[in-house]
């Protein structure tokens, strides 16, 4: 009958049981290493059967390696396929052995064949991931000495393996073999003769990789096999705020989410491709970052540190290798482009943010001018000016409600720093006071008293000025009895809705928000819907929309704005090669707004050019930081012929004719 | 090493809209914020980055009311060891001989290997309170210091002259330098930093346990201020256009017009 046969023309079974019990050891301590990593202070936020699906869909179908690049998606499906089938396929014929027999006759037969085709599968894959490194050359992918050498070890697994099935039929062939084709095809490669003889070499030959391969397993990149459905599933959990009740003792470098993203990354090279830092020849690269950081962290926290010749050559090692350059973080807009592309959603804007949060408790390498900002963000509640109770001077004049003096009013426009104090974007809160005004929508603001809501604070890591900021914007807000917020920024919004919210999950604090934030895109979209706000005129112009990275990407919104620019007649909305969630950074978040760097790069500029390609006359965003960056590209470019810059309310009002005067465009 | 670095609360003024009081003898401090002497600010970076090269302790010293005690709190966050806080209300408006008077007292004889200072105060600006420490201590001292070097046996401090030309002076330890700004750069203090020295103990004295009462503040002061008054600002600019010879001719028309040429 049709069945396996255990190490047939094995004699030394032993040696294999003792190879076995080695690299399972090796596994063992590799994982045990690695684990060790994530376990100081471990938290979740409990078992969800969706996260679950969530994270099985991303890592058995692979949906985010598909997205952008299917060439690739079908690479890792084929090797992923034929891994798992072998995989299985080893596991059943252990059970079979050890446990109960069911593998003979008829289901020996299929099976056999299945396995075949996953062999052939697998290979596919690899065969299939060389080509795109080594002869299509796909830009994002390097070519270092260990990037063929996972590959080429895992198709010597399954050619090995595959010889070794031709050798023993060669050499005992019963008819039924045939089943396993590529083996009976292959089995004419060895004269009868020596066939026991090559079979013995070639089996030794083929368990000696796959052993090798387990016990390489946690210190390769394979690890991401293990690691990243791990990171998939947490990354659907928010990253929570730092407890800033710790001891100084208490606080660790990093987090097991910072260690998940690190371990998960594939180095696949998306990230550097989508990151604007990176595409503008800045020194940051997040996937050198990453690479960095977990070889830094593989040194400094190993397991093997317990012991002290161990710990000896670790430090040694983690003093003579270079690690993390500090100074590369702040080169981060916070864009989290990266992380939009990651297909194993690693977060190197959570590490950034981890390590900046160091250098500014340290102090020394914070840059000049970030230093000052912040003393100013912490003196005068704003990141502009030496000078207090000018945030509602851009209101001179309009006598809007002051909520902070007692003033009734439903909705709190929450200007926000930049927007009330920089001329230029000061443009933007006149617009949505207009347009506010025309549609009949009651608002006050905080007049002189509006604090900085700290958005500034959480993006550099400046904890503690954050924790203060956002204590004493909840304080008035709570005591006003605040229930709706519209901002100027999404950088507001996003912190007002979702920072504020991890701020109360950490301090526990149970109930729904007090107040609902939402960004004036949203707001404005609103109106249209209901009705309230139309355009009989319009506006001629062919227009491209500047997807903010605070709206589109951390708050999920696109479709808002673009509702907006859809409404107005004769606007004749054109995207660019990024947009939505793709969209491509101005360069002003994560804090670069107010700091320079040695050898920063144009990435405004590298944003109008995209613009420019599109045929447009108009960029329109809806964000104070993109509004002042692009703007000032547009000057510093020569651009000023080109094309115009404005703010969505800024083109909304025009569109209304509320500013008078011709199509400007 | 023994460092004492001196630090003053000053107001914020460079960007705020000044103004005075209705008796003219004061700005309107409600709209301010203190903070501190952006000299000082370089001098105890320089204490706590000459104590962490060459280990020591950094003591923090500073002269002025109840509030002033940031100043020390944001030192000890940026790494000094320990703070002297001279806490008396009576003491502002004193004039920098009373200072240093006060200075002495409070140090009771205690010794250090080196102290520094800014070399003036952002609001007084007098630039005395380093120089008379020294004379009143009898240490030898360097004022203006853009570098400071320890060697054997002493002190190399570079200091900065007129016309961008700088001189190097060695110095025997015990010794006084005051600091110019741009000496180094400053570290940033987060809030966390100044929240973990909270609890950190300062020593403090007030005028009656110097046994100064009645004789600090201004009345006491050689100084008394009469009036302070903000720049006129004039009616506005006339631009004059044309060829060179043209702007040259007219400018030296209106300056005779003017009463400045004869």
């Amino acid at each position: 009958m049709p069945a396996r046969v255990p190490f047939w023309n094995i004699e030394a079974a032993w040696l294999f049981y003792l190879l076995t019990a080695l690299a399972l050891a090796v596994f063992g301590l590799g994982l045990a290493i690695n684990l060790a990593r994530w376990r100081p202070g471990f938290t979740w936020g409990g078992f969800s059967a969706a996260r679950l699906k969530a994270t099985l869909a991303d890592a058995l179908l692979g949906r985010r390696i598909w997205r952008g690049d299917a060439s690739a998606g079908l690479m890792h499906a084929l090797i992923l396929l034929g891994f798992l089938g072998l995989f299985l396929a080893t596991c059943l014929v252990a059970i079979d052995h050890y446990l109960v027999s069911f593998l003979h006759g008829r289901l020996y037969l299929v099976t056999s064949a299945l396995w075949e085709i996953c062999g052939l599968v697998l290979m596919a894959g690899l065969v299939w991931a060389l080509i795109r490194r080594y002869l299509q050359r796909v830009p994002r992918l390097e070519r270092r000495p260990a990037d063929a050498l996972l590959p080429a070890w895992l198709l010597a697994i399954a050619l090995s393996g595959f010889l070794v099935e031709a050798a023993r039929i060669a050499a005992s062939g019963a008819a039924w073999e045939r089943w396993s084709f590529l083996g009976w095809g292959l089995s004419g490669l060895f004269a009868p003769a020596s066939a026991v003889a090559a079979h013995a070499v070639l089996w030794w030959t083929h368990a000696a990789l796959s052993l090798g391969l387990i016990a390489w397993l946690p210190f390769s990149r394979l690890f991401h096999a293990l690691a990243a459905p791990v990171n998939l599933y947490f990354q659907q959990e928010p990253h929570p705020l730092a407890d800033l009740s710790l001891a100084p003792d208490q606080v660790r470098e990093f987090s097991h989410r910072h260690f998940l993203t690190l371990d998960a990354c594939t180095r696949c090279g998306r990230c550097v491709e989508a990151c604007p830092s990176a595409r503008a020849g800045e020194p940051l690269a997040p996937r050198g970052f990453v690479r960095d950081a977990r070889l830094y962290t593989r040194l400094k926290y190993n397991l093997l540190t317990k012991i002290p010749w161990f710990r000896r050559r670790l430090r040694q090692e983690l003093t003579s290798r270079p690690t993390i350059d500090p100074e590369q973080a702040w080169y981060c807009t916070t864009c989290a482009a990266c992380v939009e592309v990651c297909p194993v959603q690693a977060s190197p804007i959570e590490l950034i943010r981890q390590v900046r949060s160091a250098l500014v408790e340290q102090g020394s390498t914070v840059p000049p001018l970030l230093a000052q900002s912040l003393e100013r963000l912490a003196k005068y509640q704003n990141p502009w000016l030496a000078k207090k109770g000018q945030k509602a001077a851009w209101a001179k004049g309009l006598d809007l409600p002051d909520l902070a003096k007692g003033d009734p009013a439903e909705l709190l426009y929450f200007v926000g720093c930049t927007t009330s104090l920089d001329t230029r974007a000061q443009g933007l809160a006149r617009g949505l006071t207009a347009v506010l005004a025309h549609c009949g929508v009651a608002f006050g603001t905080l007049g002189k008293a509006e604090p900085c809501c700290g958005d500034i604070a959480r993006r550099v890591g400046e904890n503690g000025l954050f924790e203060e900021q956002r204590e004493d914007l909840s304080g008035l807000l709570a005591d006003i009895g605040v229930r709706e917020v519209v901002t100027s920024s999404p950088h507001c919004h996003r912190t007002l809705s979702h920072d504020y919210a991890l701020a109360r999950t950490r301090d526990g604090v149970t109930g729904p928000m007090p107040f609902r934030a939402r960004h004036y895109s949203q707001v404005l979209a609103e109106l249209v819907e209901q009705g309230r706000l139309t355009f009989p005129t319009g506006l001629a112009v062919r227009a491209t929309f500047h997807d903010p990275c605070y709206l589109a990407r951390h708050s999920r919104e696109v479709r808002a704005p673009r509702r907006v620019l859809a409404a107005i007649p004769g606007l004749e909305l054109v995207e660019m090669a990024d947009h939505g969630r793709n969209g491509l950074c101005c360069g002003g978040g994560g804090g670069r707004m107010w700091h320079e760097l040695p050898g920063q790069g144009h990435l405004a500029r590298a944003r109008l050019e995209q613009a420019m390609a599109t045929g447009a006359a108009l960029v329109v965003t809806a964000c104070p930081l993109c509004l002042i960056m692009l703007e000032d590209a547009r000057k510093a470019g020569g651009f000023e012929d080109r094309l115009a810059v404005r703010d969505l309310n800024e083109v909304v009002c025009l569109a209304l004719g509320l500013e008078g005067g011709a199509n400007p465009f | 090493m023994e460092i004492l670095v001196l630090a003053k609360q000053v107001p914020e003024t460079a960007e705020a809209d000044l103004e005075i009081t209705r008796d003219g003898a004061d700005l309107e401090r409600d709209d301010l914020v203190y903070t501190i002497n952006e000299w000082d600010n370089y001098a105890v970076e320089e204490a706590v980055r000459l104590k962490e090269a060459h280990g020591g302790a950094v003591t923090v010293l500073t002269l002025g009311d109840e509030e002033s005690e940031d100043v020390l709190r944001r030192g000890l966050a940026m790494g000094c060891d320990q703070a002297i806080h001279l806490n008396d209300e009576t003491f502002l408006g004193s004039d920098p001989a009373t200072v240093v008077q006060a200075m002495v007292k409070a140090l009771g004889g205690r010794r250090f290997d080196l102290i520094l200072c800014g070399v003036q105060s952002a609001d007084q600006g007098q630039g005395q309170t380093g120089v008379l420490l020294a004379q009143a201590l009898d240490l030898p001292y360097a004022s203006l210091a853009v570098g400071l070097k320890l060697v054997e046996g002493g002190l190399v401090v570079t200091r900065e002259l007129e016309a961008n030309t700088l001189e190097e002076v060695a110095l025997p330890l015990p010794a006084l330098v005051t600091v110019q700004s741009g000496i180094n750069q400053p570290r940033y203090v987060s809030i966390m930093g100044i929240r973990k020295v909270r609890g950190m103990a300062i020593e403090a004295h007030d005028a009656d346990g110097l046994d100064l009462a009645g004789q600090v503040g201004p009345a006491a002061s050689c100084l008394a201020a009469r009036r302070l008054a903000l720049p006129e600002t004039g009616a506005g600019a006339e631009i004059l256009s044309g060829g060179l010879d043209a702007v040259c001719a007219r400018a030296a028309g209106i300056i005779r017009e003017k009463g400045g040429l004869k």
